[in-house]
């Protein structure tokens, strides 16, 4: 049986950045890196690009092999894990071969999730998860679109996030006619808040998207090669290309019986560490507590599988710098159709009491919406249309517990400079 | 420097008489140079024929023109040396520490308030197992002040681990610091070597002596086999001297191990000095008592003892004696440290009293450092003796042959009475 | 992962004037226009102080670790490099830098970060240069810290010195300079207290290494530098000692070597006391100091004398090279260092580093830079050069010192200090960087000697 002093499961972000950490304090320790994927990583962030044609496929690659063998990393592929055996620190890959660590990082991110919708398993339809859903979908858009020059062939995308939208987008863009459904009140949920979604929203049907909020897909049903999508409203859309953009789920099929803790995804403390000794977890496989301790959505979010995959690293080499978790915050940078949309942090509660205060301003063109949200004299959340900051200073400002009262006005007038400022002066 | 007259003359035969050494006339050798020097100056010339790496030297009286004879020999390039005019004898001796541990066959002369100063690396230098060479041209200690000879502060640091030799004539004063070498840097000795003559009487008395052959002294002393036990050489990097002792883990054995090395070294430096003296006598035809000089001991019942320059006068006071047919002998000390037990008792057991005299003093015992070491030879004797302590010369008092007249006698009495406890002072009635 | 160069701010420098964003501007912009600088100087009103938003080419950026498009990457240049054909403007690497070094810029359509001016003035960044008030610096030092840390290391790891003691920092970092080729000399005190000739046979550095007596650490290197010599071999005498045995007992020793010449490095560890033995006063010890042997009590506040200037005196003693350093300035002290080397293959050279005692002057452990820094920055401790040819030169500007009171609350030993004592050490203080001024203002020109230069003249006579 082969035995490493670490293995590192997945190597999307988290893992990548687990890896660095690892490498930065113990030179010597012998490293595995098991890909489920036949090629080299790619970020499901960058699929979107992949549609649309910005990227070409052969270009996107986080990591070439020869980073992995500059690092003396063991890097594989196509080796998926079946089973772990977190007693006997052994893990047991797809192929029947077992691998013994000791330490081990579950960074297997997340696999699309499909709602429960009557009639979905029996229609073509399409996800965006890995680079061959990227391609298919390139593909079907270009089809689509080609028919749309004999007549105007329809997408229907159920899902109004951040992978939805631009998919979406990509898809007008290819000349299809789109129509978005989505469950909850305005599109974004969870990142951005109801009048950022709206000016978002407005930008789609702008561009003639059909875009369906608190809607519900009842049922699909097959039509030929295309489908039809049943709404609950009692009408319908047919559809030439179905994609489903309905969040994820945790990849932990491997887990069943390891001792290793799931509820919503792997169940970590501020260190990454899972319920089973010696093994770790970070990214999206993981069940991210919130920052603020409250229902904030967090996890699922490019940099916070980075801060997990780091921390995730350092406690697994006993790096002494290590520092716990801070917890997730919701953190967005959205372009679409060459405007931009950023946010950080959390919208106030329904009923807020009143150490909250909301500032908002909300221009238009040029001037942009932007909402500040403050309590008790700390910033929570920044919401910005079409106004420019830099999110990862305003990040910090949340994670540190910045005291910006007096700088509240100048923030919302300026909150690039003003935080910039107020950065320089704070940390080296 | 002073123009000294050099003279170069076929011995006409071999050097006979009190002074002059017993030779070997079997020996041929090269007809050797023949100078008219002082101690001072054959010490230099000593030193130029031993080829030493380093010569470092602060002066002092009566040091001082060894000293100056050393840096012109230098300048002159009779002696391919460097030379460190260094701040202090202090650094004086620290200065040969490196250099020895660099692998430099070395040299220096200090004596009185300088070996006092020096003393910190004095200390430390046998411990260092350096063969470092260096005289000491004896001088009393101050206070009172005074610049005079004496043998204070060679007999001071009598327990400190160097190898301490004592010349009786200029001759023997070059002699042994090219022998001081020999015996020095035997790798079964790695001790340094005292060659102490006396402030005054040998520093400054002018002689006639033979120079050696560069070449012959060449062939008897080798090349230098300074720092093969403990070096600082980035060819052979190695930590000299690390924190060492304690009262657990390996410390206190690795403590006991150098000291008791340090013992054996000095042990073996018995049957060193004398197989080089052997050989120098082989060599050069001059033949010294290598540890304890017998001087007509045969059928004598009592004898003096005494050590350095002071034998001259001492001798004739037994000639003297002898020729009025009192059975009187005498014993001197070459080789003080380490002390020659056997030879001293092989001497002490031929007589029935002793009467030793000291140029220094030992204020505990209220007698001299030497009488003390005979009184601890007598231990191994066949019949416990009496011994006189005898002390005179201190601060360049003579000591003359009426002096050892009176020491005589004061041993005689030993015959006759029970042993005083207390010294007899010889300068004490001097005007 | 190796250090690179950096442009460093110093905001109590700058008065916002922007010239460095139109010298920015200049060079990047596609418009001309001061928007597209990629450098941005800020005002916080609620300070009154500038800032500065520029990408710091972090050692492990953060930008880069976020990208999903591997668009970003440090380049072996040090320079964290964008890469316009992978980069799909998602913007995430801005969510990923926490100092507003790499942002959107609407003109050009894409996100922008500082590059050092790596394409056209490689090793002049023009916001540098165009900074007349020294606000902006371009910080080579990682330069000196790569090459530092190609060198071999020299030292065991985990020397037992106390914890945050910078001796081990001293030493480690002067052999990989001074290198294999050299013999090391380290009197008794803190450096052997460490355990650098070892201890019961087990050795801690890999140089041939030795315990001078306290005294004699200059004469014993005398006698090693030039036996080597005499056998034609180049070989390094390196002391490292503390004041006590450089400057107290040991001072004959070191003034005699310094006044022949010798071809020694001697580094004096100045910790202002005998630290290794529980901190009792030395030569060294400043003023008003509380040591073990200066205690504070009904008739006593601490130490009622000035401290020796040591390496003024090693300075009149005409050496070929003497300087003084302070570990919170490594960049200076590895330059010193280099001069010192070169300077001891000619004749005597003395170092002296200003090294605060976590321990005997009370202070916590991880502020020694801290208080090393502030020590110079309140010209308490005074950095300077010595140069046969040059005379004396200042390392730094010392005319504008923070409040020398600024250094004395950082340590336990001043505590007890009273107004009078403290106006003294503030009088001194002053004193000492007068004397110091002075010295540096005599420039050495044409038919004048340079200080504690000797007069070619006297030995034109002699000869004659």
């Amino acid at each position: 049986m082969e035995q490493f002093d670490y293995v590192v499961l997945g190597a999307s972000h988290a893992g990548l950045e687990a890896l660095r950490a690892i490498r930065a304090h113990d030179a010597d320790g012998s490293i595995a890196v098991l890909d489920r994927e036949a090629r080299l990583p790619v970020s499901p962030t960058v699929l979107p690009y992949v549609v649309s044609g910005k990227c070409a496929e052969d270009r996107i690659a986080l990591r070439e092999r020869s980073w992995f063998d500059a690092q003396r990393v063991d890097y594989r592929q196509q080796a998926a894990a079946a089973a772990l055996d977190a007693a006997r620190s052994r893990l047991r890959l797809a192929d029947g071969r077992e691998i013994g660590y000791g330490k081990l990082l579950l960074a297997t991110g997340a696999a699309p999730a499909l709602p429960p919708i009557e009639g979905l398993s029996d229609v073509r339809f399409h996800v965006l998860r890995t680079l061959a859903d990227a391609l298919a979908l390139r593909d079907a858009a270009n089809e689509v679109a080609s028919e749309a020059g004999r007549s105007a062939g329809r997408a229907v995308v159920l899902g109004a996030g951040l992978v939805g939208m631009h998919a979406a987008e990509n898809l007008v863009r290819a000349g299809a006619r789109v129509t978005i459904v989505e469950m909850r009140g305005q599109v974004l949920p969870g990142y951005f808040d109801a009048t950022a979604a709206a000016r978002i929203e407005a930008v789609f049907r702008d561009k003639g998207v059909e875009v369906l909020t608190g809607r519900r897909v009842k049922q699909v049903a097959r039509r030929g090669e295309d489908c039809t999508v049943l709404l609950d409203g009692g009408d319908a859309r047919e559809a030439e290309l179905l994609l489903v953009a309905a969040g994820v789920r945790p990849e932990v099929s491997y887990l069943s019986g390891s001792g290793v803790a799931v509820e919503r995804g792997i169940v970590v403390d501020e260190f990454m560490r899972t319920a089973a000794a010696n093994v770790w977890a970070a990214g999206d496989v993981v069940q991210t507590p919130s920052f603020f301790g409250d229902g904030t959505p967090a996890g699922g979010i490019l940099p916070d599988a980075v801060e997990q995959g780091r921390t995730a690293g350092m406690s697994m080499a006993g790096d002494p710098a290590l520092r716990p978790y801070p917890g997730g915050v919701s953190l967005n940078t959205y372009g679409f159709f060459g405007r931009r949309a950023l946010s950080v942090g959390r919208d106030a509660p329904a009923q807020a009491g009143p150490e909250w205060d909301v500032l908002v301003r909300d221009g238009e063109g040029a001037e942009g919406y932007l909402k500040l949200v403050l309590r008790e004299g700390r910033l929570q959340g920044i919401f910005g249309v079409d106004v420019l900051f830099d999110p990862g200073i305003m990040w910090e400002l949340i994670l540190r517990r910045v005291e910006i009262d007096a700088r509240r006005q100048a923030l919302l007038e300026n909150p690039q400079d003003t935080a910039r400022a107020l950065m320089s002066g704070l940390w080296r | 420097m002073n123009e000294v007259a050099e003279m170069t003359a076929p011995v006409a035969e071999p050097a006979s008489g009190r002074n002059a050494p017993a030779c070997d006339a079997a020996v041929t050798r090269k007809e050797p140079k023949v100078l008219v020097c002082d101690g001072n100056e054959a010490a230099a010339w000593g030193v130029v024929l031993s080829r030493p790496d380093m010569v470092a030297v602060y002066p002092i009286t009566p040091q001082s023109s060894l000293a100056e004879y050393v840096a012109q020999f230098v300048a002159d390039g009779v002696l391919d040396a460097e030379l460190v005019e260094a701040e202090g004898e202090h650094s004086v001796l620290s200065v040969l520490h490196g250099a020895a541990l660099a692998g430099a066959r070395t040299y220096t002369a200090s004596c009185g308030q300088g070996l006092a100063f020096m003393f910190e690396p004095y200390f430390r230098t046998p411990n260092l197992r350096l063969p470092i060479v260096m005289s000491i041209v004896n001088r009393d200690g101050i206070t009172p002040q005074c610049v005079w000879g004496g043998q204070q502060d060679a007999m001071t640091v009598r327990e400190v681990g160097w190898v301490q030799l004592f010349c009786e004539t200029v001759q023997e004063v070059l002699d042994t610091i090219v022998m001081a070498y020999r015996i020095a840097e035997d790798r079964s000795v790695m001790l340094p070597v005292n060659v102490n003559h006396d402030g005054n009487y040998l520093s400054n008395g002018i002689v006639r002596i033979e120079l050696p052959d560069q070449a012959e002294v060449d062939d008897f002393l080798g090349t230098p086999d300074v720092n093969w036990h403990a070096a600082l050489d980035p060819d052979r990097p190695m930590g000299v001297d690390p924190l060492t002792g304690g009262a657990t883990g390996p410390g206190p054995a690795l403590f006991v191990g150098y000291r008791r090395g340090h013992c054996e070294g000095m042990q073996n430096a018995l049957r060193v000095i004398v197989e080089v003296h052997e050989e120098w006598a082989r060599r050069f035809g001059r033949r010294y008592a290598p540890l304890v000089e017998e001087y007509r001991l045969d059928g004598a019942d009592h004898a003096l003892v005494t050590i350095g320059s002071m034998a001259g006068a001492a001798k004739d006071a037994v000639d003297a004696a002898r020729e009025r047919g009192e059975r009187v002998g005498l014993i001197r000390i070459k080789t003080l440290r380490p002390f020659p037990v056997d030879a001293m008792v092989a001497a002490l057991d031929k007589v029935q009293a002793v009467g030793v005299v000291d140029r220094a003093v030992s204020y505990g015992w209220n007698s001299g450092p030497v009488h003390q070491e005979t009184l601890a030879a007598l231990q191994y004797c066949r019949h416990r003796i009496p011994c006189l302590s005898l002390i005179g010369g201190l601060a360049g008092a003579d000591l003359t042959q009426a002096h050892f007249e009176r020491a005589i006698a004061e041993t005689a009495k030993l015959f006759d009475g029970p042993c005083p406890r207390t010294p007899v002072w010889l300068n004490a009635e001097d005007r | 992962m190796s250090a690179t160069p950096t442009i460093a701010f110093d905001a109590t420098r700058c008065d916002g004037c922007g010239e460095c964003m139109s010298a920015c501007a200049s060079a990047k912009s596609t418009d001309g226009s001061s928007a597209q600088s990629r450098i941005r100087i800020v005002r916080d009103e609620e300070s009154g102080s500038w800032g500065i938003a520029q990408c710091r080419q972090c050692g492990d950026p953060r930008c880069a670790s976020v990208c999903p498009a591997a668009a970003l990457a440090k380049g072996d240049d040090g320079i964290v490099a964008w890469d316009a054909e992978r980069c799909v403007n998602c913007l995430i690497c801005t969510a990923g830098c926490t100092f507003g070094g790499i942002a959107f810029s609407p003109a050009e359509g894409h996100v922008v970060k500082c590059d050092q001016c790596s394409d056209q003035h490689a090793g002049a960044p023009q916001c540098v240069s165009a900074c007349a008030r020294g606000a902006l610096r371009y910080v080579t030092a990682a330069n000196v810290y790569n090459r530092w840390g190609e060198l071999e290391d020299l030292f065991v790891p985990g020397l037992g010195g106390c914890q945050g003691c910078n001796t081990e920092l001293i030493m480690r970092h002067t052999l990989r300079r001074v290198g294999p080729n050299t013999v090391l000399a380290t009197p008794p005190g803190c450096i052997p207290g460490m355990g650098s000739v070892g201890y019961n046979g087990m050795l801690g550095c890999k140089v041939p290494v030795f315990h001078p007596l306290l005294t004699n650490t200059a004469s014993m290197l005398t006698g090693i530098r030039r036996q080597h010599k005499r056998k034609g071999r180049n070989v390094t005498a390196l002391a490292l000692a503390g004041d006590g045995g450089a400057g107290d007992v040991g001072f004959q020793s070191l003034s005699g070597a310094a006044e022949r010449g010798e071809q020694i490095l001697f580094v004096c560890v100045d910790n202002e006391g005998y630290m290794n033995t529980g901190a009792q006063r030395s030569g060294s010890t400043t003023y008003g100091a509380w040591t073990a042997t200066t205690p504070i009590g009904d008739s006593a506040r601490g130490k009622a004398q000035d401290a020796k200037n040591l390496p003024l005196l090693m300075m009149w003693h005409g050496c070929e090279y003497v300087a003084t350093a302070s570990t919170a300035f490594m960049e200076d002290f590895y330059a010193k260092l280099e001069a010192a080397l070169e300077a001891s293959e000619r004749g005597f050279a003395y170092l002296h580093l200003y090294s605060p005692c976590t321990s005997g002057w009370r202070f916590p452990s991880a502020s020694n830079i801290e208080v090393a820094r502030t020590a110079v920055e309140t010209n308490f401790a005074v950095l300077w050069e010595y140069r046969r040819e040059q005379g004396l030169t200042l390392s730094r500007d010392i005319d504008d010192p923070l409040p020398v009171t600024d250094y004395l609350k950082l340590l336990g030993k001043f505590r007890h200090l009273d107004a009078a004592q403290i106006a003294h050490i503030e009088r001194h203080v002053a004193e000492q960087a007068q004397v110091l001024r002075e010295l540096a203002a005599m420039q050495p020109c044409e038919g004048r000697q340079v200080v504690g230069r000797q007069s070619d003249l006297m030995a034109v006579d002699l000869d004659q």
